[in-house]
């Protein structure tokens, strides 16, 4: 009975425990892009290579018409899934638990549940490499579970580049997944700011002439 | 009609002479700065809060299976629910901006002095209210910070004497937080904003009692007051606009900026985050907490420095009037005393660990160390600057004597 609140009491000093994931190196800054066949290729990517395991359960593949893919495209990824079915893991979790000893994360939010967002998703796939003992591990998340789905480890330089680009458009994708009401969120801030600033200067003049009757 | 209307409404209830006496009568000082312009703001700031809250309990659901995924259903497939949602989330912090810039300009100006003490400490109850409402509003989401940061604050209640494990229990409904908590905290979280207003309504009362302070720091005469309606409701609404421009940017464009990423992680209860943080408005005091070695220590050091402000009327034993304007110790202790909440929000933003320690305990040293040496400084300070001279235009407030006095000769307040 009294372990568990020790334990806790040690949590309250909010002592560094195990850590769920780390940050090791630095991040490299990317900046997503918004292009619609950048995007295109992102979900192509992320449905074909990573649902295998992962899923992103708040998408529906109707959405992805949403983000402007064609019709026939949305159709091609769904393979005969229906349109307002979730893109859910191909892989139970039971099983997942049994071959990694954990369920993969969901990764609807994934460009936002980790420090670094989207950059961190774009660092992490390109973080593979082989270590000084020969053992397959990555940069930006020693220790991870996730198999190098890009094949970013044995790349020569010429293949690297490309796969640079995969994984921007991998992750600008999973950054539009993580927030799909963003566009339409700056957009109607462009106009809100507009409003309010001509609003503002209007009470401003109010505020002046009212205050010019005063002596 | 309207003039009928409301003649048949003011034989039944006093309207024309409330509106009168509380808005176009109201007398306020006509030198009142923008800096006081935070009291309305955090009326405003309420009301959105009110509001906006309404309409997501319409889309939430207060159950551990459920609340995370809720919260994306908002997000994705409520119509404007994500503006429901960010306006709600970013406001909680701006509640916060508004209610600690209230302070500070309460302690630059000494407003707190008499006979505005009570006015001070039911808004000190207010802060206290906001605190708790901020707090369980946070575990709703029922993200990983959501759910470890409740862990840990919920946990110091075992700093209670005797009772500290039943208390805890009783508060989480459970052993660990769990269902039972989230939806007590989702209850209480919808009844704490009313009791707020309800707070607000004794607030404005006390402060319609004694009136508005004002920069000079005396009570002016009566021809420098002017009505309140058009005057200030003028400028206040500019002071609005320019506060909904701030906060629009945050809301349209960062709106993630006071969002952990970890609380986009689903709670989970076999995973502690690396580094629970809490809101970044309790980290002076999350600070504080940290910096005393002992639990019972902490908690008992970090529930003073919140309620140690209701002392203020008593320790700041200076009559020369208009606050930290006039008084250069004062002014320095001011800034000194608010580098120093900065300094403790950026250590309780760290791991405990290498520096950030001492450096906490240095700053928690010094934010008590201010309220302690006040009384002494207070009263050297106002007879070094007697003793020096006051320059004319403060000699002629001086001897127009202190609020203090004034108000127990019963002269005061009008």
């Amino acid at each position: 009975m009294k372990a568990p609140w020790k334990a806790m009491g040690l949590l309250l000093l909010s002592v560094v425990t195990i850590p769920a994931w780390a940050t090791e190196i630095r991040l490299e800054k990317i900046r997503v892009s918004a292009d619609l066949s950048a995007l295109e290729r992102g979900a192509e990517t992320v449905v074909t290579m990573c649902l295998g395991c992962h899923g992103l359960k708040y998408m529906k593949y109707r959405d992805l018409g949403k983000l402007g893919i064609a019709q026939d495209k949305v159709d091609a990824l769904r393979a005969g899934q229906a349109l307002d079915a979730p893109l859910l893991s191909q892989m139970p979790a039971d099983v997942a638990l049994q071959s990694f000893g954990i369920v993969p994360p969901d990764l609807s939010l994934i460009a936002k549940a980790r420090a670094g967002g989207a950059s961190y998703v774009y660092s992490f796939l390109l973080g593979f490499h082989v270590n000084a003992q020969g053992i397959p591990d990555n940069r930006v998340f020693p220790g991870t579970k996730m198999p190098d789905i890009l094949g970013v480890s044995s790349a020569d330089d010429a293949q690297r580049a490309e796969l640079q680009g995969r994984a921007l458009d991998a992750a600008s994708f999973l950054a539009w997944v993580a927030d799909p009401r963003a566009e339409e969120r700056r957009n109607m801030g462009k106009y809100v700011i507009a409003y309010l600033v001509v609003l503002t200067v209007l009470l401003y003049l109010v505020k002046r002439r009212v205050w010019a009757r005063l002596k | 009609m309207l003039n009928k209307t409301i003649a048949w409404i003011d034989q039944r209830f006093p309207l024309t002479s409330f509106v009168k006496h509380e808005l176009t009568e109201y007398p306020t000082p006509r030198n009142l700065s923008y800096w006081w312009n935070f009291g309305f703001l955090a009326g405003f700031v309420l009301v959105l809060q009110i509001a906006t809250g309404i309409f997501l309990a319409m889309h939430y659901k207060a159950d551990i299976n459920l609340a995370f995924d809720s919260i994306q259903h908002i997000m994705r497939e409520v119509n404007y629910g994500w503006l429901l949602r960010y306006l709600h989330s970013t406001g909680a912090s701006a509640f916060f901006v508004v209610i600690y810039v209230h302070m500070a300009r309460t302690l630059y100006y000494g407003s707190y002095r008499a006979p505005r003490e009570l006015l001070w400490w039911t808004g000190q109850m207010l802060l206290l209210l906001l605190m708790a409402s901020a707090f369980m509003g946070y575990l709703l989401p029922w993200g990983q910070m959501s759910y470890w940061g409740a862990q840990v604050i919920t946990n110091l209640f075992r700093a209670t004497p005797f009772i500290g494990d039943q208390v805890v229990i009783w508060l989480r409904g459970d052993f660990a937080v769990g269902d039972a908590t989230l939806t007590r905290f989702f209850a209480l979280h919808y009844l704490f904003p009313f009791l707020i207003l309800g707070a607000v309504v004794i607030h404005l009362v006390a402060l319609h009692t004694v009136k508005s302070s004002n920069p000079s720091g005396i009570n002016l005469a009566a021809k420098d007051n002017i009505p309140f309606h058009p005057y200030f409701t003028a400028k206040d609404f500019f002071g609005l606009g320019v506060y909904l421009i701030v906060f629009c940017v945050f809301v349209f464009f960062l709106p993630d900026t006071f969002i952990e990423p970890a609380n986009n992680i689903p709670a989970n209860p076999m995973q502690t985050p690396p580094h629970i943080v809490p809101e970044w408005y309790f980290l002076p005091f999350y600070a504080i907490l940290r910096a005393i070695p002992d639990m019972f220590g902490g908690v008992v050091a970090m529930a003073l420095s919140i309620l140690i402000f209701a002392v203020m009327p008593f320790i700041d034993r200076s009559n020369i009037p208009g606050g930290a304007r006039y008084r250069p110790v004062y002014r320095i202790m001011f800034y000194a005393f608010i580098a120093d909440v900065l300094v403790l929000g950026y250590v309780g933003a760290q791991p405990p660990t290498g520096f950030a320690v001492p450096l906490g305990q240095v700053a928690t040293f010094i934010y008590f160390a201010m309220f302690l040496l006040l009384p002494f400084i207070s009263k050297k300070e106002e007879q070094w600057l007697r003793a020096r001279g006051l320059p004319p235009a403060l000699q002629e407030l001086f001897e127009q004597r202190s609020p203090r006095q004034k108000w127990n000769n019963g002269e005061g307040g009008k």
